[in-house]
């Protein structure tokens, strides 16, 4: 009869140490989110065809601004303040956020990977308001950019000094707050529509169809109505609707709303409301 | 063209609920042309905007857009392209029968509301001539489209910038750009045969079907070419 054999494998201390760093919380998380979103909506650490696109629109409308700060310089009425900008360029804007607000949550969706980011500190509303405010940074950049060429160029033409710098740089404040809400209003209307789907191109097509849509619709309502309801068209589709806030606070915009600036005001306030809460919401839905 | 592959396509693009995407927009054209109707005003003030603007130069496209890079793109993203392609099939006969399908659907899905708002605004020559001019015009878009999505990896985004950038904000500044615009080319060959003054048409119809024909030529050309040594990129960016 053999001895049973004696267990002969070992266990060898190869060195495993706990990790006794600081321990990175969910804010730091979150702004991660952040900026990589912001990076992501650029293009930054993609390939270069992803770049192409937001850096291509950012690069086409900081031209046009410079060929406004010519125009500026050189006739004799000012043609667009920084106010105008924000409502001229609201177009480009569309487009920015239709192609960019897929590219930031859409492949996250199709390839299940909130399960990753809610492994760490990150709660479901963190990711979503960071997608959020990641969209929306990223388009103010791109209606600032043209903003601060145009105040370069007037800056340094300007005939009063210092004076007319300090003129310059108060328009320039109005007109970066004009593209903040621009920002915000667009960021929340198209992210809530791209985090329904995974697929890029069915959620570009629902962002830039709310756009598209509803323009004619109140063109329409528009070239028919009369007295208020013409004036209050412009809430039908987004662009006017931020055309009219811009009229009412900045006094830049193209079209007449007569008294009911406050109304385009607050619709464009629940538009941010209801966009933010519908994100969360819809989140909170998300298998993980 | 392969009845099988047609076949599969449209249950792809149909099967789901993303088909409802495509309900909303025909909505808004038939509800605008009610309200152009029931406001009394004269056709030729709002019929531009309404056929025009925004049934040929906004739903048609937008509908081919989206149905015209999902008919390939889809099995694209999906990897399913390569089933498609180790069948003994022509390449030539893969496109054409997915360019059918998507040129079929936008043409369905387009036509039939532009056809019930001609005919509630106007007649039965507007109806008919905004139906053939969809059928052009999605024939045009759908190939375009179905084209990009072999040759980028964003082809919505290219779409998208033709479409918003070339068609409705250049086409409005510089005039000789009509001639390379889908747009235009439908709403001509709708004007054409409709004869209304509810549509503005800007070229000849000879120029417009001949450029509209080398659209065509060219999307499936080069959508055939590339599907020849087309290689499958893991990369989802």
């Amino acid at each position: 009869m053999s001895t049973p054999e004696r267990p002969t494998g070992v266990i060898h201390d190869i060195g495993y140490q706990r990790y006794e760093g600081p321990r990175l919380g969910r804010g730091y998380a979150a702004r991660s989110l952040f900026v990589h979103g912001v990076r992501s909506a650029y293009g930054l650490g993609r390939s270069p065809w992803a770049k192409v696109l937001p850096i291509g629109l950012l690069g086409a409308t900081s031209i046009a601004a410079l060929i406004l700060v010519v125009l500026n310089t050189q006739l004799p009425v000012e043609v667009i303040d920084y106010v105008g900008i924000a409502t001229t360029f609201t177009y480009a804007a569309t487009v920015f956020v239709a192609v960019v607000a897929p590219e930031l949550v859409s492949v996250d969706l199709r390839s299940n990977l909130l399960a990753l980011y809610l492994a760490r500190p990150l709660r479901r509303a963190d990711y979503a308001l960071a997608k959020l405010a990641a969209l929306a940074s990223a388009t103010f950049v791109l209606l600032g950019g043209p903003m601060l060429v145009l105040f370069l160029g007037m800056a340094f033409s300007t005939d009063n000094g210092v004076a007319g710098v300090f003129s310059e740089l108060g328009g320039l404040l109005q007109g970066l707050a004009a593209a903040a809400i621009h920002a915000a209003v667009l960021a929340a209307i198209a992210l809530p529509f791209a985090s329904l789907t995974g697929r890029r191109v069915f959620a570009t097509g629902m962002i830039i169809g709310v756009t598209l849509l509803t323009a004619p619709v109140s063109g329409v309502v528009q070239a028919l109505g009369d007295g208020a309801s013409q004036q209050l068209a412009g809430l039908l589709d987004p662009v006017s609707l931020l055309g009219g806030v811009d009229r009412w606070l900045f006094d830049g915009g193209l079209f007449d709303i007569g008294p009911y600036g406050p109304v385009y005001g607050l619709a464009a306030l629940l538009i941010v409301a209801a966009g933010t809460a519908c994100t969360v919401w819809r989140y909170r839905k998300v298998n993980s | 063209m392969n009845t099988t592959v047609m076949s599969l396509t449209a249950r792809a693009l149909l099967g789901r609920r993303r088909v409802l995407m495509l309900i909303p927009m025909p909505l808004v054209l038939i509800g605008l042309t009610l309200i152009g109707i029931m406001t009394g005003e004269e056709p030729a003030h709002w019929g531009p905007v309404v056929f025009g603007n925004l049934g040929l130069g906004v739903i048609l496209p937008l509908t081919a857009l989206i149905v015209g890079s999902s008919v390939l793109g889809l099995e694209i993203d999906d990897g399913t392209i390569t089933h498609l392609l180790t069948k003994p099939l022509p390449r030539s006969e893969i496109v054409l029968s997915k360019l059918c399908v998507a040129w079929l659907v936008t043409t369905v899905a387009t036509g039939v509301p532009l056809a019930v708002a001609g005919l509630i605004a106007g007649s039965a020559a507007l109806a008919g001539g905004l139906v053939c001019g969809a059928l052009l015009g999605s024939l045009a878009y759908c190939s375009l489209f179905l084209a990009l999505s072999l040759l980028t990896k964003r082809p919505v985004a290219v779409g998208l910038v033709y479409i918003m950038l070339w068609e409705n904000l250049l086409v409005n500044f510089v005039d000789g750009v009509r001639v390379f615009s889908v747009k235009q080319h439908a709403t001509t060959f709708a004007n054409a045969i409709a004869q209304s003054d509810m549509l503005d048409d800007t070229l000849s119809v000879t120029t417009a079907m001949i450029v509209a024909a080398i659209f065509v030529a060219v999307g499936i050309y080069g959508a055939t070419t590339k599907l020849r040594s087309f290689a499958l990129t893991g990369e989802a960016n």
